[in-house]
């Protein structure tokens, strides 16, 4: 298997400036190109921006735009993932990721997971998507994307190494915050993210590359620190904190093969037990089964019983009846 | 920080008996540093740093103006604008009422010779003498309230003369707890020291290499001589500042920080303070009426697209 160059674009999308983005997007495919890359990851809403709030709807592209059909040709020999506002024939808008190949959108992925709480307020502005695949790339491996918080949902690594991926990448748009001297890394957010990646790579024996965007958009800063990992949950590359820049990391992807050899640990995933658990919890949370290990007076879906309200607070309560 | 002076009649709670959550102070030459509090001074300073670049560009201005004080926050300020955008496009502006302090003007001063930057002094004395000429009798909390509304005005006329926007020196600290004049003090077009505590601001401070008697100085209003905020507020900030970040950042409710070591008439006072403030930290509420409403329902980001003058 030959040697995968992977660039990172790690840039500071303008707000709502599509016409600026998309041309800063094509300059930086070339410079991709002249590199010798062979994939090339934007960050998420790298065509648009980030907190867009009601410009979403300004600035939303329908699949057949011909704006997203010019950057697919632009992307031709080369596999390139680009995140913008889809708008559905319904007239619902998404979070995008497409991953671009041979001139066309080989596949889009729509954010699962809307954030919606803290400094985010996502599920007001967009819908989410209802479909997680892994799909095979030009590459010769598959491909599996995420956008930003789809990994905070641990299903999802899971299904989509499950599914055939090799390769899974997310892109953000991730605002840093919590600046504790503590931080191992001096930023809060930067050290979860470091340990998710690297826990990802490590549990579905993948390749995990994140790219995240820098820049601000009004009060949030976005921090970068872009990565690619290897399957054994090691950092290959780690690109700088709040700079912009297109950088470039080598892989082989004869790791996945080795690693999952060494550490098979997808060979021994029990995705039936998942369905099987996964099927009765839903019953249970909707009143439809009985848990027969839950106390008689819990609540759906909730093994335990609330205790007295005041001494505990609901769901706890000290050792079992 | 100015006027204003916070809804306090709980008399003289003085300290914890042990640090919260077993984090004990740091102690650095110049200040007490709660431990919890501590930031990395290096990456606060690049964010910062980008996002004064960031606003200015969004709105399509090249310069700064910043209302000089002689204390630690707007010095820090001025520090950390020059820093980002050099301190050639920072005019500071020293607006001294005729009972401030002679050693605040001195240290402003300083602050602009070390930096180098454009200065004005605007002495206020007359337009606030003016006004309350024929009311002598009115408080040192209408004085104050008036005379921050005054610098307001001031530095918003040298927005136009400067073209330069007027950049927030109020720290996370005194917002919370309401310590502010609204529309005076608080008034800005962005606030970069906004998000952090007084001890953050005395670190960040130290690492800007902020003159050491700025930073060694008990914070003060300057509306007559001798006040000092903690002498006002009747609470030390490092207590302050550690009882704000558990009770709002870290969600502990008010039994957990008296478990914790925080006396509950304190923590009582300290939360009257919080809750009788909040219509200082938010844009006044308009009526709704029609079908989008600024705020409401009509949102956008206040950067957006075709915002930049010119």
């Amino acid at each position: 298997m030959q040697p995968l160059r992977i660039a990172l674009a790690q840039i500071a999308p303008r707000l709502g400036l599509l016409d600026e983005n998309l041309a800063r997007h094509h300059e930086i495919i070339e410079e991709a190109r002249g590199k010798g890359a062979g994939l090339v990851v934007f960050p998420e809403l790298g065509l648009t921006g980030y907190l867009l709030q009601d410009l979403a709807a300004e600035v939303a592209m329908r699949l057949d735009d011909p704006r997203l059909a010019t950057l697919a040709s632009a992307a031709k020999g080369m596999s390139v993932i680009v995140s913008f506002v889809e708008e559905s024939g319904d007239h619902r808008l998404f979070i995008a990721a497409a991953l671009l190949e041979e001139g066309r959108i080989a596949h889009v992925h729509r954010k699962l997971y809307l954030p919606t709480y803290g400094l985010f307020d996502e599920r007001r502005f967009f819908a989410a998507g209802d479909l997680l695949r892994a799909v095979p790339s030009r590459l010769g491996v598959g491909v599996g994307l995420a956008v930003c918080e789809d990994f905070w949902h641990l299903n999802v690594p899971q299904i989509l190494a499950l599914d055939g991926a090799q390769i899974l990448v997310n892109v953000s748009s991730s605002p840093g915050r919590d600046l504790a001297a503590t931080n191992e890394v001096g930023l809060g957010t930067a050290t979860s993210w470091r340990n998710l990646m690297r826990t990802y790579a490590q549990l579905t024996t993948s390749f995990v590359i994140f790219c995240n965007r820098v820049g601000v958009d009004e009060s949030i800063s976005f921090w970068g620190g872009s990565e690619v990992i290897a399957p054994s949950g090691e950092a290959v590359f780690s690109a700088p904190f709040f700079e912009e820049g297109l950088f470039t990391a080598d892989i082989s992807l004869a790791d996945v093969r080795r690693e999952r050899i060494g550490l098979p640990l997808l060979r021994d995933e029990r995705p039936e037990l998942h369905v099987r658990e996964l099927a009765r919890i839903v019953a249970e949370r909707a009143g439809l089964a009985t848990d027969s290990t839950a106390d008689d007076l819990a609540e759906a879906g909730l093994d335990v019983a609330p205790g007295d309200p005041i001494e505990n607070p609901i769901g706890f309560r000290a050792g079992r009846r | 920080m100015t006027a204003s002076r916070p809804a306090g009649d709980v008399g003289a709670p003085k300290g914890v008996s042990r640090p919260a959550g077993g984090v004990g102070a740091s102690m650095s030459a110049l200040y007490e540093m709660p431990a919890e509090l501590a930031i990395d001074t290096s990456i606060a300073r690049r964010v910062i740093a980008e996002f004064i670049r960031g606003q200015l560009r969004q709105a399509g201005f090249e310069k700064t103006v910043v209302g000089l004080s002689g204390g630690i926050d707007s010095a820090v300020v001025a520090f950390l604008v020059a820093e980002a955008i050099g301190a050639e496009r920072l005019l500071a502006v020293l607006m001294p009422y005729r009972t401030s302090s002679p050693a605040s003007r001195t240290d402003a001063e300083t602050v602009v010779a070390r930096l180098g930057c454009a200065s004005e002094v605007v002495d206020i004395s007359p337009m606030v003498d003016a006004f309350f000429a024929n009311d002598q009798d009115a408080s040192s909390l209408r004085r104050g309230n008036f005379m921050a509304r005054q610098r307001m005005a001031v530095l918003y006329d040298r927005s136009v003369t400067w073209s330069g926007l007027v950049v927030g020196t109020g720290n996370k600290t005194e917002s919370l707890i309401g310590y502010t004049t609204l529309f005076g003090d608080s008034a800005c077009a962005f606030n970069p020291i906004g998000d952090l505590y007084k001890s953050q601001i005395r670190q960040m401070a130290e690492a800007l290499g902020v003159p050491e008697a700025i930073i060694r100085k008990a914070p003060s209003a300057d509306l007559w001589p001798g006040q000092t905020d903690e002498a006002e507020a009747d609470i030390s900030y490092p207590l302050l500042d550690r009882l704000l970040f558990w009770r709002v950042d870290k969600r502990r409710s008010v039994d957990e920080v008296v478990a914790m070591g925080f006396e509950r008439t304190l923590v009582e006072r300290v939360d009257r303070m919080i809750a009788s403030s909040e219509f200082k930290r938010q844009v006044p509420p308009i009526a709704k009426l029609g079908p989008r409403t600024a705020g409401v329902d009509y949102l956008y980001p206040r950067r957006r697209p075709g915002s930049a003058r010119g």
